[in-house]
């Protein structure tokens, strides 16, 4: 479970979707791109900005060329769909994800480390 | 365990547009995208971005092609299994 080591990064993704796209590492899923052509691999990361890296991958152009890669990386602007894997949990994923954040953000207990947000009110 | 830092809170009022779409969880919607796309299928998560995730959805393409008498439109429906993220909605209805 990596998360990432940006503030920025973090919060956008926190705040959005792409959590449960980064959830999905290690997972083989379908990513259909804006152009019409599709990628099958698995995940290997996801950022803030939906930029994904698949791994060993059978990607499928416009034309229907069948290739195969190592690895890709595709840009998130390009990104149509990505398939979910029947057996994700949608809600369970998000929150270990959620979880992972908030571990990282709250590193080293209440009083020490540097804080993320200066004056967080503890609950 | 609390959650903390957590800021999202969720109201029951609606006071913005995505309020609307809130309306619409697990419900099955239509959703209209560019390019004559269309998506019918279970709403069951969305964001700021209109990023959606949809269950057991449909994917509508409408292509034209023009016969050089008659004006043909063509069809090309294609059946998605499981769910999708989308991640290029236009608008929803």
């Amino acid at each position: 479970m990596e998360v990432s080591h940006s503030v920025k990064e973090r919060t956008i993704a926190e705040n959005s979707l792409v959590i449960l796209l980064q959830g999905l590492c290690g997972r083989i899923t379908t990513v259909e791109l804006r152009d019409e052509s599709a990628a099958v691999g698995r995940v290997t990361s996801v950022d803030a900005f939906m930029n994904v890296r698949l791994a060993k991958v059978t990607f499928t152009d416009r034309q229907g060329a069948v290739s195969h890669l190592d690895e890709l990386f595709v840009t998130g602007r390009n990104i149509r769909y990505v398939h979910i894997p029947d057996e994700v949990d949608i809600r369970a994923t998000i929150e270990e994800q959620l979880q992972a954040i908030h571990r990282v953000r709250c590193f080293g207990g209440r009083d020490k480390g540097r804080r993320e947000f200066p004056c967080a009110k503890h609950r | 365990m609390a959650d903390e830092v957590d800021q999202q809170q969720t109201t029951n009022t609606v006071e913005e547009p995505l309020d609307l779409i809130r309306l619409s969880l697990d419900e099955r919607i239509y959703v209209k995208m560019r390019n004559d796309r269309e998506l019918r299928g279970r709403l069951h998560a969305y964001d700021q971005h209109l990023n959606m995730i949809l269950g057991d959805v449909e994917e509508t393409v409408t292509t034209i092609e023009i016969d050089e008498e008659t004006y043909e439109e063509i069809y090309k429906v294609r059946t998605k299994k499981g769910v999708n993220l989308s991640s290029q909605i236009f608008f929803c209805i």
